[in-house]
């Protein structure tokens, strides 16, 4: 194990590599641009190829072009580059390429605010491309170190489930020194739970088994299989084909392939305070979440009943974590609310859920803790401003 | 075509949907051919697709390994395709003219500039036929298309003394053509010669519409008569007539004269790898 202290894109870079990454293609864009340069640095002394895209739309396209031809491939981004991606990412969905995408969240709409973090595209990443008729799995890290982890894990789950995986992160996790620990062997990522899958090569005619299956080797192109990928509505062969029928088993794969098997990665959470049925449920992914963590704990030691989830797993959403009638209290690093709908969606009806949010700037700790207070205390959380009228 | 078909083709795929009296399958007839006067095997060719009639018609007939991109990025596609398959296998794109010259000419453009080794087939049917007939980026000026009832009057790669196939030699490219798909055998040997190129390559083959723009432009599907419309518009490379739109044969040969793309990231990062340096 050797320990640095390092950026998150530095730590990204390593987890890539670890992981078998020997592609990424990228596009300069705050607060990414410098994990293309830690990938054009690192990747050729693995042998592996870094190339700068003409755009994001080509970047990721170059990603599934190395992904067809396979070799492992990532990508990585903010905000205004991903809603490029939109083209290539159905693409890579639909004829099931393995990809990773990272995306650093910063303060949006369009361009917003280049240098601050932001948790504008929690729904972005459930609908990163058109025509729905799919899941996508996303994994959200709260430090470097974790950032790490789940870009390993991410290009495991590529793998197994045949899809592109995106990891969200933000601008404070990407762009922030922390104590970073790389493991040097096999052991060590083991010892870390880092987990990995090669890249195996689908040499029959068989592209689509119609079922929900995982482990089913992806297309991979110029081993002269006759293998065929497109972005049409394949056969089972991988023709194109404009059947209705055909569609509902090309679409019931996409959505059940990752739904029947969530169990490969929903313990990705983390749950603090939760034993006692707390009267309050503080949920948050990503960099506020150590606030929250830090608040929640402060609100114990003075005897507030309040306890938190952090999701890991963001997609799809983990809606057991909320099965239970309490008041919930979601945290973002947004003004619009996006993470609190899905836990009012998830929660039992009549459950009583609110929002903070906030933009560019984290929550501090005594913010929390007086929301905390308030809510408790059957008060509103309107009368400060933090709460759109309808929360 | 039938040794042809037997031997590349899959006999699901041909003949196509395409329309009657569609001309792509000359072009995609000349490919082939080209492939088989090099004595190339299913296996040395991968084959990509873009959409609108040129891409769905072709996606899928090659016996071998085939791919077909999203509107107008088959090319990037192909661009990380090439930087990791060994480099005798050829890649060979059959895409339309909206696809290359229009959504997809970023692509393309940086595709010539890094001289990324495959040969690009644009198959133009004059505009956007697969939906229904609307105008594109060579479609001759005064042309009527359903998007353009009175005429075409935009200014477009193929007008005002424009040549789409210019902006493709300055960007980088190697090997460039032009034909209509009635040129036979001398279509066959430039697209031979694009092959052979270990670089970028383009083949620009007008081909006939019946259907949409024949008639519309010419007010019948009398595939007769689309046919000669195109052919007394083109004419060879020096012997162009006032009328010409399309003069044909090969616009620019600098055939292996700049190093190929994938060849040229490769033998750096053997360089880093064993010195640290380039």
């Amino acid at each position: 194990m050797k320990r640095y202290l390092e950026t998150g894109n530095f730590a990204i870079t390593e987890g890539a590599i670890l992981a078998g990454c020997r592609f990424f293609a990228g596009y300069p864009i705050t607060p990414a641009t410098e994990l293309a340069e830690a990938m054009s640095s690192r990747l050729p002394q693995e042998g592996g190829i870094f190339i700068q895209g003409e755009d994001e739309c080509a970047a990721l396209h170059l990603c599934v072009g190395a992904a067809l031809g396979g070799y492992k491939a990532m990508t990585a981004t903010s905000g205004p580059g991903y809603i490029l991606y939109a083209d290539p990412y159905g693409w890579a969905i639909g004829s099931e390429i393995p990809v990773v995408i990272l995306n650093s969240g910063r303060v949006g709409p369009v361009s917003g605010i280049t240098g601050a973090p932001g948790q504008g595209e929690f729904y972005l990443t459930r609908y990163p491309t058109q025509g729905g008729n799919f899941e996508t799995i996303v994994l959200a890290p709260n430090s470097a170190q974790e950032a790490m982890a789940m870009t390993v894990e991410a290009f495991y789950l590529s793998e197994r489930f045949r899809t592109p995986v995106t990891v969200l992160a933000d601008q404070l996790i990407t762009d922030g020194f922390e104590d970073i620990s790389v493991p040097e062997s096999d052991g060590e990522m083991e010892e870390m739970g880092f987990r990995t899958w090669p890249r195996k090569i689908n040499r029959g005619p068989e592209f689509y088994p119609a079922m929900d299956e995982i482990d089913v080797p992806p297309v991979v192109l110029g081993h002269n299989t006759g293998a065929l990928c497109s972005d049409w509505t394949p056969t089972e062969e991988g023709y194109d084909i404009e059947q209705v029928q055909a569609h509902h088993k090309h679409a019931y794969r996409l959505i059940y392939k990752v739904r029947n098997h969530r169990s490969l990665f929903n313990h990705l959470y983390e749950k603090n305070f939760m034993d006692d049925d707390p009267d309050l449920v503080v949920v948050s992914y990503g960099t506020p979440s150590r606030v929250v963590n830090t608040a929640v704990k402060k609100a114990r030691q003075s005897g507030l009943k309040v306890g938190a989830v952090r999701l890991i797993n963001l997609w799809p959403f983990p809606d057991e974590h909320f099965r239970r009638k309490t008041k919930y209290l979601s945290v973002e690093l947004n003004w619009d609310g996006q993470l609190v709908r899905e836990v009012q969606r998830a929660a039992p009806k009549d459950s009583e859920v609110h929002f903070i949010g906030s933009c560019g700037d984290l929550p501090t700790v005594t913010d929390l803790i007086e929301a905390f207070e308030r809510l408790l205390q059957g008060q509103s959380l309107a009368r400060r401003g933090w709460e759109l009228e309808e929360w | 075509m039938d040794n042809l078909s037997k031997k590349y083709l899959r006999p699901r795929k041909i003949p196509s949907t395409a329309c009657s009296g569609c001309g792509l399958g000359m072009n995609h007839k000349a490919v082939v051919q080209a492939i088989y006067d090099l004595g190339l095997e299913v296996e040395d060719i991968v084959w990509g697709t873009s959409i609108g009639c040129a891409g769905r018609q072709t996606f899928g007939t090659w016996k071998g390994d085939g791919f077909a991109g999203t509107h107008g990025r088959v090319y990037a596609i192909a661009r990380g395709l090439r930087l990791v398959l060994p480099p005798e296998k050829k890649i060979i794109l059959t895409v339309g003219d909206g696809d290359a010259f229009g959504i997809g000419l970023l692509h393309l453009i940086h595709s010539a500039r890094s001289n990324a080794d495959f040969t690009v087939i644009v198959n133009d049917n004059l505009g956007y036929m697969s939906t229904g007939g609307q105008y594109g980026w060579t479609t001759p000026r005064g042309s009527k298309t359903d998007s353009s009832p009175y005429g075409m009057y935009e200014q477009n790669l193929m007008s005002d003394g424009m040549d789409v196939l210019g902006v493709l030699r300055n960007a980088g490219a190697t090997f460039l053509a032009r034909h209509v798909s009635m040129d036979g055998q001398r279509a066959v040997e430039s697209i031979r010669k694009g092959i052979q190129n270990r670089g970028f390559s383009l083949i620009h083959m007008v081909y006939p519409c019946p259907t949409n723009f024949g008639s519309r432009e010419l007010g019948t599907r009398d595939t007769v008569k689309i046919y000669n419309w195109i052919k007394k518009k083109a004419a060879p490379l020096g012997e162009e007539k006032e009328n010409t739109l399309w003069a044909t044969g090969i616009y620019y040969d600098a055939s292996n004269s700049r190093r190929e793309f994938s060849e040229s990231i490769h033998r750096n990062i053997e360089k880093i790898r064993r010195t640290g340096t380039i």
